[in-house]
């Protein structure tokens, strides 16, 4: 018989190490012609770090993002980047970034300053322009800018970093603050469960994620769409076995560790929630493993849901819910 | 939101590019001229002292290099994220199944494998302690020192003994998870070679360059500075790439050898030897109102970390901050013992034990709503994180707290793309 | 070791190879032909990191002899773009945010191509079975999905 049931299951973040400091770096150079060269210390693996560093440079320094080039994870050159870990790279070394873009400009708005004849608190850089925000019409482009720079022998350089706000927890309870802010996220998941074979199919899944700003949508919901399916198999079908005697992991391989195919994973509606807040670059918040995290729960409750069961354990492999429903069966009946 | 010129949208990643062209090189792909091809001797059982190793066939195997044991380090043989405990080179005896024992160095990977072949040990061995169980008990073998407690943390918030006389429903449950393996796509990889200027240069599949930079650094007994890491493009990590891999033993060839040596890991040898989700068991209880207002929460928590400590003293502090889930709750008690065993090495696993902890925390909110037969989308709701909450740590959060929009937003979304999953979810009996 | 001369077309050129007999075709593409964007990640014929285009099918080059290739005509990644520019495939990868990490890129395009030679419409299920062989384990599979059905869209406006 075929029974389907449906999951919620939530999950806050704190991003950044627990209660120690963790800094990152970077360091940025506006170059004669208006590109960029930022270099960060972050690894990207994928996700999507060095896309970040560009967006938040561009943001900031108010060029496009097609003018920055970003270097990375090269200890010759780029200053500490702390680990890509605990979803902390878009917050920490976004702000690393942002901060070394803030302390270039400060040439720039000086020069700005000067050419327009505007204050520098005055000042909007934008989309390539520089403006005044009390009048629009008084401005110059960025290769002007650039152009009056070197005439004057300034360079646009910075180095910035950034280490949250947190505290040492307290050794005897925990007290303090372990981190500077949270992300937050709800996904509701629908299951259908083969009760003869104990075989879960992975219907839909919402997803939402309180990521404060997305740097960027598809960023974002590429991170959701894989956490789910990273997740969901977290309850089904992933397990590594050990050896009773060598205690040697006896599945190594993709073809005895199962991951989910493009068949199996569920169909994901990933929504981006944001919200307000000073602590991130532009207030953005991190989102790697957040995404993973609430479809765990909603996996479990999804098949509990469907057979009637009490699973609080995880894996919940076929048996398992073969087993499981009979019990159920036989107690009823 | 703010109207932003180039944030909320999107933009071609900046290494797209290269990778569907298939340009973009990842560690593997690396080929250099004079290149050393390297491997690792591992242990085949998990817990023993050596009593003989003998090299010397291997070494005679024409077409190696080097092969080289613990002696050849010249600086620090013992390295880890926050506690170092885990040698570059097994000096005092093997922890788990796979410990490094000794390095070759030839020059195809056909002769790496017959070098292995020809290496010879003799293990005394001892009983592994193969539960968290067994580690706990007074009799057991000690995986490292005088006790197998790796890392204990206790969290107290309110006055949890007070409060179950407030509660109007109560509900234990013991969650456990179990072990995951990464399965990042891109086996871990990686070259060392000298400079001209004498710097060793490793590039390599990681996570985390610059600690990888301190390790080989302290292992060589050279200035960070004299050490250069450089991240090749990455196959995923999920955690699993912020241990040392092969940067070590690569580094360590490349000194003997003064060529350039590359370690590729088969699956199964990356999958063997990586760092693995850490298992848990959590005994939880509790209680709440009838309306449905969490009043207290105690939580008992215990993990199997493996032989080594990775990244375990992470998890078991961001475990109990997080065992009440993002609801408000005014006593909390998270106590938490994680143990050594000679189990595979558990360490940093995408959300470091918080997947874990909202195995426990939903499963008792779901718990709960049944038990007063509520809606499990209200209950949260009630609870949920808004600015001015206090989490148990006594922190208020101040700003950027969007948990009610998410639960919301993605009721909303149900209610239009699984109408019946989610009348079903909200139906209460 | 005896070495064996393999003939074969690679990326739309002929080639003589001479490689060990126990080479797969993994490691004459990788190794032999510095064709590196072929990318082993499994070496069991599970994780389709390897694919490559063989006799205008897909196979898993770790389960293939060097010497299988004899008189063989095989595409890599490297012989889909022309002059370093994106075909409609790879940039509908780009464009849809398909690639994270990239590590199962090279398979996934390539399985792509020969599935929109052979169907130049395909509907969402059809596009999710002929992927459902090359594991990835970063996107979640939705964004290489659209990517398929995007290119597909796009090809058959230009054609």
């Amino acid at each position: 018989m075929k029974r389907r049931g449906t999951g919620v299951g939530c999950m806050f973040y704190g991003v950044g190490n627990t209660g120690l400091p963790n800094p990152a770096a970077a360091f940025v150079q506006v170059l004669p012609d208006t590109s960029v060269h930022v270099t960060v210390g972050a690894a990207d693996i994928g996700q999507g770090s060095s896309t970040m560093a560009a967006s938040v440079a561009a943001e900031t320094l108010g060029l496009n993002y097609e003018d920055i080039q970003v270097s990375w994870a090269d200890t010759m050159y780029a200053p500490e980047g702390g680990a890509t870990s605990a979803s902390r790279q878009t917050f920490i070394t976004g702000n690393a970034v942002k901060n070394a873009c803030q302390t270039a400009m400060g040439e720039l708005k000086r020069t700005a300053s000067e050419e327009l004849n505007v204050p520098e608190e005055d000042l909007v850089f934008r989309k390539r322009e520089i403006y005044s925000s009390k009048d629009e019409s008084i401005r110059m482009t960025y290769p002007a800018l650039m152009a009056a720079m070197g005439k004057k022998g300034r360079l646009a350089v910075g180095a910035g970093y950034y280490n949250p706000k947190t505290t040492y927890l307290n050794p005897a309870d925990m007290s303090g603050v372990p981190y500077e802010l949270y992300s937050y996220a709800t996904c509701i998941l629908e299951v259908e469960v083969d009760t003869d074979t104990g075989e879960v199919s992975l219907l839909k899944a919402v997803s939402a994620h309180d990521v404060g700003t997305p740097i960027g949508i598809k960023l974002v919901e590429g991170q959701i769409e894989g956490g789910t399916a990273m997740g969901t198999g977290f309850v089904i079908s992933e397990k590594i076995d050990i050896d009773p005697k060598t205690l040697a992991i006896k599945n190594p391989t993709l073809s005895k560790y199962i991951i989910e195919t493009s068949m199996d994973v569920p169909v994901v509606y990933p929504i981006v929630v944001s919200s307000e807040g000073e602590a991130g670059p532009f207030g953005a918040k991190g989102v790697g493993e957040p995404a993973l995290i609430p479809s765990i729960p909603a996996t479990v409750a999804a098949i509990n849901d469907a057979i009637g069961s009490n699973f609080t354990s995880t894996p919940i492999f076929p048996a398992d819910i073969v087993k499981a429903w009979k019990e159920k069966q036989e107690t009823q009946g | 939101m703010k109207d932003y010129a180039v944030l909320a949208q999107d933009h071609v990643k900046v290494d797209a590019l290269e990778k569907v062209l298939g340009t973009a090189k990842f560690a593997a792909d690396y080929k250099m001229p004079n290149m050393l091809y390297g491997g690792v001797f591992r242990s085949t059982v998990p817990h023993a002292y050596i009593k003989k190793l003998n090299m010397d066939k291997a070494r005679a195997l024409p077409g190696v290099a080097c092969v080289l044991d613990h002696t050849a380090i010249p600086g620090k043989n013992r390295f880890g994220i926050i506690f170092k405990d885990e040698p570059c080179l097994v000096d005092d005896k093997v922890r788990r199944y796979g410990d490094a024992i000794a390095v070759v160095a030839a020059e195809t990977p056909e002769l790496v494998h017959e070098a292995l072949d020809l290496i010879e040990v003799e293990y005394e061995e001892l009983e592994a302690v193969s539960t968290f169980e067994r580690a706990m008990e007074e009799d057991s073998p000690k995986v490292h020192g005088d006790t197998n407690v790796n890392v204990t943390k206790h969290l107290e918030y309110g006055n949890v003994d007070e409060a179950w006389e407030k509660c109007d429903v109560i509900v234990e449950n013991t969650y456990t998870t179990h072990i995951l393996s990464h399965m990042f796509i891109e086996p871990d990889a990686g070259i060392a070679y000298l400079d001209e200027q004498g710097v060793m240069n490793v590039i390599v599949s990681t996570q985390n360059a610059h600690y990888d930079r301190n390790e080989v650094a302290a292992m060589l007994g050279v200035p960070q500075n004299r050490v250069r890491v450089k991240q090749a493009v990455t196959g995923g990590g999920f955690g699993g790439k912020l241990d040392i891999s092969v940067q070590l033993h690569c580094a360590l060839l490349a000194l003997y050898t003064k060529r350039p040596v590359k370690m590729v890991r088969s699956r199964t040898e990356s999958t063997m030897v990586s760092s693995k989700r850490h298992p848990m068991t959590m005994k939880c209880k509790t209680g709440a109102t009838k309306d449905g207002k969490l009043v207290a929460v105690d939580c008992y928590m215990t993990c199997d970390a493996g032989a080594y400590s990775s990244y375990a003293p992470a998890v078991i502090g961001r475990a109990p901050v997080h065992i009440v889930g993002p609801y408000e709750c005014p006593n909390v008690r998270c106590h938490a013992v994680f143990a050594y065993t000679n189990n595979p090495m558990c360490g940093a696993f995408r959300g470091f034990g918080v997947p874990q902890a909202a195995v426990c925390h939903e499963g008792q909110m779901t718990a709960l709503a049944k038990a007063l037969h509520m809606d499990p989308l209200e209950i949260r709701m009630i609870n949920a994180h808004r600015v001015g909450s206090v989490i148990p740590t006594g922190q208020e959060l101040t700003e950027s707290v969007g948990f009610l929009d998410t639960l919301t937003q993605a009721r909303d979304k149900a209610a239009e793309v699984m109408p019946e999953a989610l009348e079903r979810l909200q139906e209460t009996e | 070791m005896n070495k064996i001369t393999v003939h074969c077309t690679v990326n739309h050129k002929p080639v003589v190879v001479e490689t060990a007999p126990n080479k797969r075709l993994l490691d004459m593409l990788r190794e032999d032909l510095n064709l590196t964007s072929v990318k082993e990640g499994c070496s069991e014929g599970e994780c389709g990191a390897c694919t490559v285009i063989f006799n205008g099918e897909t196979v898993t080059s770790c389960c293939v002899l060097a010497g299988q290739a004899e008189g063989a005509d095989i595409v890599t990644l490297e012989g889909i773009s022309v002059d370093g520019k994106p075909d409609v495939v790879q940039q509908a990868f780009m464009d849809t945010g398909a690639v994270q990490c990239g590590f199962c890129t090279p398979g996934m395009i390539l399985t792509a191509e020969v599935l929109l030679a052979k169907n130049p419409d395909p509907t969402e299920e059809e596009v999710k079975q002929a992927m459902s062989g090359n594991l990835c384990r970063c996107t979640g599979y939705a964004k290489i999905v659209e990517a398929v059905l995007l290119a597909a869209e796009r090809k058959r406006k230009e054609a």
